[in-house]
């Protein structure tokens, strides 16, 4: 190879083509640490979503929906309605199959009452002894079957090429891979993994004297022969590919069967040399190319050792006459659904028959899923838009007029729903909004305690702008002690780990000190809430607290910080605009209340690789708290405010804001830099703190409902008791649901909403229509917000309908491999997606968006967005339009938005939610709540 | 019966009577809630870690050395028989307090842990079967009764690594474990036949069994493999990390607590004899050597959390292997008791490792120092390659044991399935099914 071959270097131009190619099927997910949702199909986002996910699920061999059975029992107890089945049926192309039968009728038998599945392995069982064997109990239906047995030839079945060769190479390749990714478990690193993977394991394998697997035999040999020619590892993979005689144009497939065999642990790789950044301790040289070399190499020598030979190609199970059979028992569950008899079907032309049973076919079991989809879908968009036009006709946007007690920001994560509704039952006089979590403040931060600065805002901004915590002037002291302390701490920890894993200091270690691990285990498992107060006890009297401030502010005069040449705090325009950002798009210009409250989000909870997932999306899967005060801490300069005034932003000089954050897991509420808040405003102050003690307490009942532990009649103030000891409970693998359930985003003003039970499962996103005249505030929420609640939804849907392959499988056997993921067991491929019993009671439906404005104004946003207008118009997301005047519906569907068609009336009426939800555990459709909405 | 035999006979029998009468009703058809499972293992942990704190306790006062219960014979054959000998003394209380407090604080970890698992009942009838065995095993007054316990221990063990029956490695995973376990408990077995055959009795309630030096080194080398196997010891360490297939809290109690030091609680019970043997006490410090440093290095280059906590535990037995192989028991059992509850705690907190890597970090700045020196840095490169090539295979120990033992046996019986096709088809050719026995006779030799 090299130089003296002429075509070499357009040959490893193609091949990086293809890789690339091959490449981009890879699941997103980046190290465990920092978890952010993504679509799980992001690769499929240029196809319709019905189509891709069918696509996607053969590449993946995937489920694309959820299985017949689940939609079945959806049906029968009423929440797929068969009026929506119809409304689907009749959307889509009608034909006549024979005279006398067409192909809505067959398809709409072939849903309700509906076919069986059969398949070649148990059809002959079904026949002797099951279901089939109890219809030929009647003459008339075994006619039938075998009429259609006559008529019917078997087909040919496509055999799936059995990998072999897989369980001989994977786990060396499996521990090769963590070995070379690992951030710190393993106290040996992998010697010469700067070199990148190929390299290094090439080094490593060349080793002689190395003993190997029987199939793995003469794989140090094919690595001293790499080595020899000092092959790249692109030569390898050309080598290996040429070796088999590939064409390049099969190159993609080739790599991508080869890649997708170990999915997690390949796409791992392909972020990090995408973004080394992502590494969350060590950086690492990862190369997508290097890790098919070595598999590729491995795939060789276990090949020609054979293990790649294919076993027997029919499965004694699926003989050509079992495949005749359930093919038959197909054609003749729908012949019995729509009322054909034997003699009918023996009638039929050869024509007609050929197009009776390709119709059929045509409708499978995938095809009836979609259907099934599609109306579990429609039923759920007609009941949250009912509800919607049903608040604005019978009760009317009331808007409030006089000053309210007080104004509080939430994220527009569906899991602050409950708490706002709840804040607003107990003091009506409150007013609540909600921006994107990061509160327009896109920043590198670095708290007093943080080792490194992080990006604080969506994955999809890069901040411009770094801010430093920093303690007060007379606290500096307390700081170098606190630092000091806390670094004795983690060297001890750190120690104690180590040594209680080697062989001398652990002979000492576990027999002179090892039984006081009793006291942590004993804390932990039997009193949790109270072990963790007592170990935060020790830690606030062991650790000053200093008191700190944020660095925010920046003189233009001095810029460029020595940190990655981000500018060291913002400037005054800069403050002005970030702030104007988020009071703009929410309508909030004038009338402030005299106290503010922004809370951030995020959510602790102990023993959870998959914590992350529950932070906030919108600070890139971190902890809101820090944008939330510098939010505040904005808002309160004078020149800022000066600055939002020619903006025609209004705050009166008696307002203040405070930064807070929310604990989504414990519900726990802080409030920050509360001695700067003047006296005059202690009462507001305490008034809007216990009110928020309140809804805390009360959103914690709500959340307790969907558990199973805590007892139907739990007081609020269990509830509260409840939620602390999940978020620090050592075996719990739900300590929130986090997204579960996710299902709408509302876009408009909190009138749209407000009294309005949404049962946590809707993002809400402040938007005044009435004060935004060229749209300009909704194409940058819409920009903001879409991708990150898509995201959610729709990982939150795969993970769902096939949580072994979209998701991450049950928690129970996870294993933390290398800090960057999990695994099952020892050795198994990075599982990535969503755990189960993070999923569980999810409803998998598309998200749907109800913006309140008009459909030409919004769908003039979308189009100007390419990725806006890729998910809708592909219909990732679901999307409906709700007039700011006359409060009309309208839905989007094929293409073009429509008058929403279903009835609007009253909801019930509750007095409280706790009325509405206390005691139950399922789903709760919408419902008027007479305290949130203000007492109207 | 006084009240601390009846006692010590509670301690041993409860979970195995839940364990019975749950999993009667269970195959009657009754489906138990979870908060009754939870709340009957709570209560009957509870009750025995009582009981057992009560013989504590009364041996403590009264200064006897040990509580023997003896429940008659199981049969008895001319001068052969099997008592049922039930015996706590200053060796087996440790054993049996450990295996009570930590089953009942793994249960209630459990409890919450598999809340909603479609394997909950199971789960946690397996628990209590263990806790039966690990007790009877720790309990017992004779080897026979041990074994008894020992088996039970190790077919949970399986059973919960192969928990999560719906995927093929944690099946393939707990079969591999299984065959260790039968092949080194041929140990244990042909130990408890040698002694009733030499000594005439395999109880040790009432002294061990008297044997001349021969017979006692042929014994301890027998028990040895068994401890061995059960311990995870070199050659047999393979399948430990295998073994991290099952839910966390049962590799947790199985092998950062009890079931791991099952091999040692063996060699402590004959160390009197053993302490005779040279040969026989030198091996055990040799394997315990050799296993603790094995698991010192492969742990070193393992990179995910379970695996190097497996390697950690086996180090640590290595070195009482090694502590019990020189006659100090008493550090020996110290040590186990320390090593269970640092390992158990560990095992649990495994999912917080990230958390805590996190914690360490921001705490020192960013960077953690080594901790000491690594000292395989002062190995010249091409060593420590060799050793990290060693290590990564975890000593190459799966690859001998499969091609000098796995492979050759597995022809051999491809060799007798052949012999079997050909005397089927004598019989089966007149019926016209000889390809069909063929073929299956020869999927089954295959397998």
């Amino acid at each position: 190879m090299g130089a003296s071959d002429h075509s070499a270097g357009s040959r490893q131009e193609r091949l990086r083509d293809a890789i690339d190619r091959a490449a981009h099927l890879l699941p997103m997910q980046g190290p465990i640490g920092v978890f952010v949702h993504h679509n799980t199909l992001h690769a499929f986002e240029d196809l319709p979503f019905e189509r891709a996910v069918i696509e996607a699920a053969q590449i993946f061999g995937a489920e694309p929906f959820m299985s017949e059975a689940a939609y079945r029992s959806e049906l029968a107890r009423g929440r797929i309605h068969a009026g929506d089945i119809g409304a689907v049926l009749d959307s889509e192309p009608d034909g006549v199959v024979f005279p006398g039968l067409s192909r809505r009728s067959l398809r709409r038998a072939m849903i309700t009452p509906g076919v069986r599945e059969f398949d070649a392995a148990t059809v002959l069982w079904r026949s002797e002894q099951g279901d089939l064997a109890r219809d030929f109990r009647q003459a008339a239906l075994r006619a039938l079957f075998d009429a259609c047995f006559a008529r019917t030839v078997a087909h040919e079945e496509e055999v799936p090429e059995p990998r072999p060769v897989d369980e001989v190479i994977h786990p060396w390749l499996i521990r090769l891979c963590s070995v070379f990714l690992d951030q710190g478990i393993a106290y040996w690193r992998m010697p010469g993994r700067e070199q990148g993977f190929y390299r290094s394991v090439r080094t490593l394998l060349s080793q002689p004297g190395g003993i190997f697997p029987r199939y793995l035999t003469g794989l140090d040999e094919e690595f001293r022969r790499q080595e020899y020619f000092s092959f790249s590892a692109a030569d390898a993979v050309l080598d290996c590919l040429d070796s088999q005689c590939f064409r390049e144009a099969d190159w993609p497939d080739v790599l991508a069967a080869e890649l997708l065999a170990l999915p997690g642990w390949a796409g791992l790789i392909r972020r990090l040399e995408e973004d080394p950044r992502l590494a969350p301790h060590e950086s690492i040289p990862c190369s997508l190319v290097d890790f098919l070399a070595v598999r590729l190499t491995m795939a060789r020598a276990a090949a020609r050792m054979g293990a790649g030979e294919p076993g027997p190609h029919e499965s004694p199970l699926k003989t050509a006459e079992r495949r005749r059979l359930s093919r038959t028992a197909r054609v003749y569950d729908a012949a019995r659904v729509v009322s054909l008899s034997a003699a009918e079907i023996t009638r039929l032309s050869d024509a007609e028959w050929k197009a009776f049973a390709s119709e059929v076919k045509a409708c499978n079991g995938l095809e009836r899923r979609r259907i099934l989809h599609l109306a579990y879908e429609r039923w759920h968009e007609r009941e949250i838009l009912r509800g919607l036009a049903g608040h604005c006709r019978y009760r009317g946007l009331l808007e409030i007029e006089a000053r309210p007690a007080a104004q509080v920001f939430f994220c527009i994560d569906e899991r602050e729903e409950s708490i706002r509704r709840a804040l607003e039952e107990v003091d009506a006089d409150v007013e609540t909004f909600s921006a994107a979590g990061y509160f327009g403040v896109a920043v590198d931060y670095k708290g007093i305690d943080d080792a490194h600065a992080a990006a604080f805002c969506p994955v999809v901004v890069k901040p411009e702008h770094t801010v430093m915590e920093q303690p007060k002037a007379e606290d500096a002291g307390l700081l170098e002690r606190r630092r000091l302390r806390r670094r004795l701490l983690g060297i001890l920890m750190h120690s104690s780990l180590v040594s209680s894993k080697t062989l001398v200091r652990g002979w000492l270690s576990t027999s002179a000190l090892g039984l006081l691990s009793a006291i942590p285990l004993i804390g932990h498992l039997l009193a949790p809430r109270r072990y963790a107060q007592l170990r935060e006890w020790l830690n606030k009297s062991f650790l000053p607290e200093p008191r700190t401030e944020l660095t925010f502010m920046r003189n233009t005069a001095q810029s460029q910080g020595a940190v990655a040449g981000l500018l060291v705090g913002f400037a005054p325009a800069e403050k002005v605009e970030r702030v104007a950002s988020v009071l703009g798009p929410a309508g909030l210009h004038r009338r402030f209340a005299r106290i503010v409250v922004v809370l951030g989000h995020g959510s602790t909870s102990l023993n959870n690789p998959h914590e992350s997932a529950h932070d906030c999306g919108a600070c890139g899967g971190r902890r809101g708290g820090p944008n939330a005060r510098l939010f505040a801490a904005m808002a309160n300069r004078p020149e800022v405010r000066a600055g939002l005034r020619e903006r025609g932003i209004e705050i009166p000089d008696d307002t203040c804001f405070v930064g807070g954050y929310h604990d989504t897991c414990s519900d726990d509420v802080q409030l920050y830099d509360l001695e700067s808040l003047p006296e005059t405003h202690q009462a507001d102050l305490g008034r809007v703190r216990e009110s928020l003690d309140r809804a805390r307490t009360l959103n914690a009942l709500e959340r307790a409902r969907r558990f199973e532990g805590p007892p139907e009649n739990i007081s609020a103030a269990d509830a509260l008791r409840h939620v602390e000891e999940r978020s620090e409970h050592l075996a719990e693998p739900r300590p929130e649901y986090g997204h579960c359930t996710n299902a709408v985003c509302v876009v408009g003003r909190r009138a749209l909403t407000r009294g309005l039970f949404l049962d946590r499962r809707a993002f809400l996103v402040s938007y005044d229509a009435n004060q935004d005249g060229d749209g300009q505030s909704l194409a940058q929420l819409m920009a903001a917000v879409v991708p990150v609640c898509a995201g959610i939804s729709l990982e939150y849907y795969f993970s769902f309908v096939d949580n072994d392959r979209y998701g991450c499988g049950t928690k129970l056997p996870h294993n933390v491999t290398g800090l960057v993921g999990v695994m099952d067991g020892h050795a198994s491929d990075l599982r990535t997606g969503l755990p189960w019993q993070m999923v569980e009671i999810h409803e998998p439906v598309r998200i749907l968006f109800v913006v309140e404005t008009a459909p030409d104004r919004l769908m003039k946003v979308v189009n100007n967005n390419p990725m806006l207008k890729q998910l809708v118009e592909n219909r990732w997301i679901r999307l409906a339009t709700i007039d700011p005047v006359s409060g009309a519906v309208q839905v989007r569907r094929d293409g073009g938005f429509e008058e929403f068609d279903g009835s609007v009336d009253r909801l019930p009426v509750a007095l409280s939610s706790e009325e509405w939800y206390r005691g139950k555990l399922e789903h709760l459709p919408m419902a008027w709540i007479q305290a949130a909405a203000g007492g109207r | 019966m006084d009240l601390w035999q009846s006692l010590l006979l509670f301690a041993v029998l409860a979970p195995g009577v839940v364990f019975s009468a749950i999993s009667l009703g269970w195959l009657l058809g009754w489906i138990p809630s979870e908060r009754f499972v939870s709340r009957i293992t709570g209560v009957t942990f509870s009750a025995s870690v009582l009981a057992i704190a009560a013989i504590v306790w009364r041996l403590a006062l009264t200064g006897s050395p040990s509580i023997a219960l003896r429940l008659g014979n199981w049969f008895a054959v001319g001068r052969y028989e099997f008592p049922l000998v039930l015996l706590a003394d200053r060796l087996s209380l440790p054993f049996l307090g450990l295996t009570v407090v930590l089953s009942g604080l793994v249960g209630q970890f459990s409890a919450t842990y598999l809340h909603r698992d479609g394997g909950f009942l199971r789960f946690f009838l397996l628990l209590h079967l263990f806790a039966f065995g690990s007790l009877l095993a720790f309990a017992a007054g004779s080897f026979d009764l041990l074994a008894g316990g020992w088996e039970i221990v190790g077919i949970t063990s399986v059973l919960l690594i192969a928990f999560f029956q719906q995927r093929a490695a944690p099946v393939e995973n707990g079969l591999r474990v299984f065959a260790v376990y039968r092949a080194c408990d041929i140990g244990l077995l042909v130990g408890v036949f040698a002694m009733h055959h030499w000594a005439g009795t395999a109880s040790f309630a009432g002294g061990l069994p008297h044997l001349t030096e021969t017979q006692a080194v042929i014994v301890c080398l027998l028990l040895l493999l068994a401890a061995a196997g059960k311990a995870a010891q070199v050659p047999f360490s393979g399948w430990l990390p295998r073994a991290m297939e099952g839910p966390t809290p049962s590799s947790a109690i199985f092998y950062g607590a009890i079931s791991i030091h099952a091999g040692a609680y063996l060699l402590l019970r004959v160390q009197p004899i053993l302490a005779q043997s040279k040969l026989a006490s030198t091996l055990v410090v040799a394997i315990g050597a050799v296993t603790a440093i094995h698991g010192a290095i492969v742990g070193r280059a393992s990179a995910d959390a379970k695996t190097s906590l497996a390697y950690a535990s086996l180090t640590q037995v290595g070195a009482v292997f090694v502590e019990i192989g020189m006659g100090w028991r008493w550090i020996a059992v110290a040590h186990i008791l320390g090593h269970a509850t640092v390992r158990t705690l560990q095992f649990l907190r495994a999912p917080s490792m990230l958390h805590d890597y996190h914690q360490m970090r921001s705490a020192t700045g960013g960077e953690l120092s080594g901790v000491g020196v690594h000292w395989e840095e002062l190995l010249p490169e091409r060593l420590q390659l060799g050793l990290y090539r060693w290590a990564l295979d975890r000593g190459h120990l799966d690859t001998i044991l499969d091609r000098l033992v796995v492979y050759p046996l597995m022809r051999l019986s491809r060799f007798f399935a052949k012999l079997d096709a050909i005397g089927w088809r004598g019989v089966a050719g007149r019926r016209g099914e000889t390809a069909i026995s063929l073929e299956t006779s020869a999927r089954v030799g295959g397998h």
